[in-house]
């Protein structure tokens, strides 16, 4: 298991190494110069070519990319343009923000699509409005749901703070009021594929032989859904829920910003709108890290629950 | 056999096209134009009341139809155009050009395509023809995927194993009898491309990263009345509804072909 481990992440390698050249290269054309935009409109050709020999931005891109690369995998990523901050200092402590976001509404779309979609009374009574929640869930835009939910709970019945985030050592309670609506926001749609999803394997699996076999010991209906089908619809799901965790990191964009919680996400629509390249790459960079990690375990669990799959 | 979902979605969908087309003849007001009222309430005159800048709401709604389409369907259209022939080419020769068709699927499919458009967007500059290049070039893999999963199993079929008996080169055979028989899914993948473009340029609007002023959109339209939403709710929450409503139409259309 532990070879299987290391070969998959030295496979992730090249990718990697790929990906965060294109990335490098888009937000280095995307800036042209980053030394004009610095000095503003009235700035000399010497001044610009000056500051950019400063900065190296004179030097072929590949050049720029293998130093820029260097550094940062010693954790070096450069200083904000804006804020003249540590890179690093300003994105490390939004990262836990942001996973702690996805990480909730990962296990609640989850939890909920398997266990709403296995209760039998829930089945025979809302089976088809089940998927026409799902349909909702998939095609509500997150900033729609999340303006509608702030609405209803914030305007009108003032249950729930609007928007920010408080920290857990500031208080759980707080913590999670203020993490409610986000959560839901982000859930809405992995909840709806998931259903989806799941619903499709759960009609496959009850067809099986063995189900039928559960039935006839005289199992109660509960029983044989939870017990016998879901374990065995799960795996989908997971496989499904690996594959769409880019979609959630774009998601948590969106309700970072609805929001206004501190997370990598809204960090990163900032950066896009003041042009602050040190950043843009930083984040982009754990974006893409943290997304092909995500999907190795996700990978891994599947292999883990699965026990068909024999590592070769 | 037709399904009600299937109905209700073209109905959707003729509907918000009518209103799109009919934009300019039916709006009461210019979507563009600036007013004296700002933040109006609804009024006979005003039907989803002003913005801040006295602008006219429903006209803007309708206007705004125009914007969704043109990038829905632009986009659907790159998307198309870059991803059936890769899937046809991947899952007819199979081989090692299969292989190099699998890798840049699933490199692109891991990656966050809300981030891709913002980033791509950014660097093009915000404007309607660039979010629909965009847009198609995020959302290509997925078209791709499936035309080549359907192609794997297409050109194991008698009736093509009898055209290459025939002695049929490998381009007549991919195009007079395998495309045929992608149509339909490629139809189905179009209508939910079409929901997906418009829903993430909805969101790169509504992050201030897409759809430049005054042109009216939707997603523009929920960021500015988002921030007078205790106030105006009608504001942000009637756009929302027009964009939602339009991706619901597509989605719709798109799953019931698929099945």
């Amino acid at each position: 298991m532990t070879a299987h481990i290391i070969r998959r992440l030295l496979l992730m390698l090249p990718n990697v190494a790929l990906l965060t050249f294109l990335l490098f290269v888009s937000v280095a054309s995307l800036l042209g110069s980053p030394s004009a935009m610095m000095l503003g409109q009235d700035a000399s050709p010497e001044a610009i070519a000056e500051l950019n020999a400063i900065y190296g931005f004179d030097r072929p891109v590949l050049v720029q990319y293998a130093d820029w690369m260097t550094s940062a995998l010693q954790g070096d990523f450069g200083r904000s343009f804006t804020t003249q901050q540590s890179v690093a200092e300003a994105v490390l402590p939004r990262i836990p923000i942001t996973l702690e976001l996805a990480f909730w509404s990962i296990v609640l779309a989850i939890a909920g699509a398997t266990t709403i979609n296995s209760i039998p009374v829930a089945r025979r009574f809302i089976g088809s409005s089940a998927s026409g929640l799902a349909i909702v869930g998939i095609t509500v835009p997150n900033f729609m749901i999340g303006i509608c939910l702030i609405y209803l709970f914030s305007v009108e019945l003032r249950w729930l703070p609007t928007t920010g985030w408080v920290p857990w050592s500031d208080g759980v309670g707080a913590h999670l009021t203020h993490l409610i609506m986000p959560v839901v926001t982000l859930t809405a749609f992995y909840f709806g594929s998931f259903t989806l999803v799941y619903q499709a394997e759960y009609r496959a699996v009850s067809r099986e032989l063995y189900i039928k076999v559960a039935r006839a010991k005289g199992l109660s209906e509960t029983r044989v859904s939870f017990r016998h089908i879901l374990p065995n619809s799960m795996l989908p799901v997971i496989t499904y829920a690996g594959l769409s965790l880019g979609q959630l990191v774009g998601g948590a964009v969106v309700t970072e910003t609805v929001f206004s919680i501190p997370g990598i996400g809204r960090l990163f629509v900032e950066s896009i709108g003041t042009r602050d390249f040190p950043v843009m790459l930083a984040i982009g960079m754990v974006i893409i890290v943290g997304v092909m990690l995500m999907n190795l375990i996700a990978d891994l669990v599947y292999t883990a629950v699965n026990p068909q799959i024999r590592l070769g | 056999m037709v399904s009600s979902r299937l109905l209700l979605g073209l109905g959707i969908i003729v509907t918000i096209a009518g209103a799109g087309i009919l934009a300019p003849l039916i709006a009461p007001h210019d979507p563009i134009r600036t007013g004296s009222v700002f933040l109006g309430l609804p009024t006979s005159e005003n039907w989803l009341g002003t913005d801040d800048l006295g602008r006219d709401i429903f006209s803007r709604i309708l206007y705004g139809t125009q914007t969704s389409l043109v990038i829905g369907f632009g986009a659907a259209i790159v998307a198309t155009l870059i991803g059936v022939p890769i899937g046809l080419v991947g899952g007819y020769l199979r081989g090692k050009t299969d292989l190099v068709v699998v890798q840049m699927i699933d490199l692109f499919v891991a990656l966050p395509g809300l981030v891709l458009a913002l980033i791509l967007t950014a660097m093009l500059g915000p404007s309607i023809p660039n979010l629909t290049l965009v847009l198609g070039f995020v959302m290509w893999p997925t078209m791709a995927r499936l035309v080549r999963g359907q192609v794997l199993q297409i050109r194991e079929a008698v009736f093509v194993e009898a055209a290459r008996a025939l002695g049929g080169r490998d381009s007549w055979i991919v195009y007079e009898h395998i495309w045929p028989n992608t149509i339909r899914i490629v139809s189905a993948q179009f209508a939910i491309t079409v929901s997906f473009a418009i829903f993430t340029s909805a969101s790169l609007s509504f992050l201030g990263l897409g759809v430049p002023p005054p042109t009216p959109d939707w997603g523009s339209m929920v960021r500015e009345g988002f921030q007078f939403l205790a106030l105006r709710p009608l504001m942000s929450i009637a756009p929302g509804a027009a964009v939602t409503f339009t991706i619901l139409g597509f989605y719709l259309v798109g799953s019931s072909i698929e099945r």
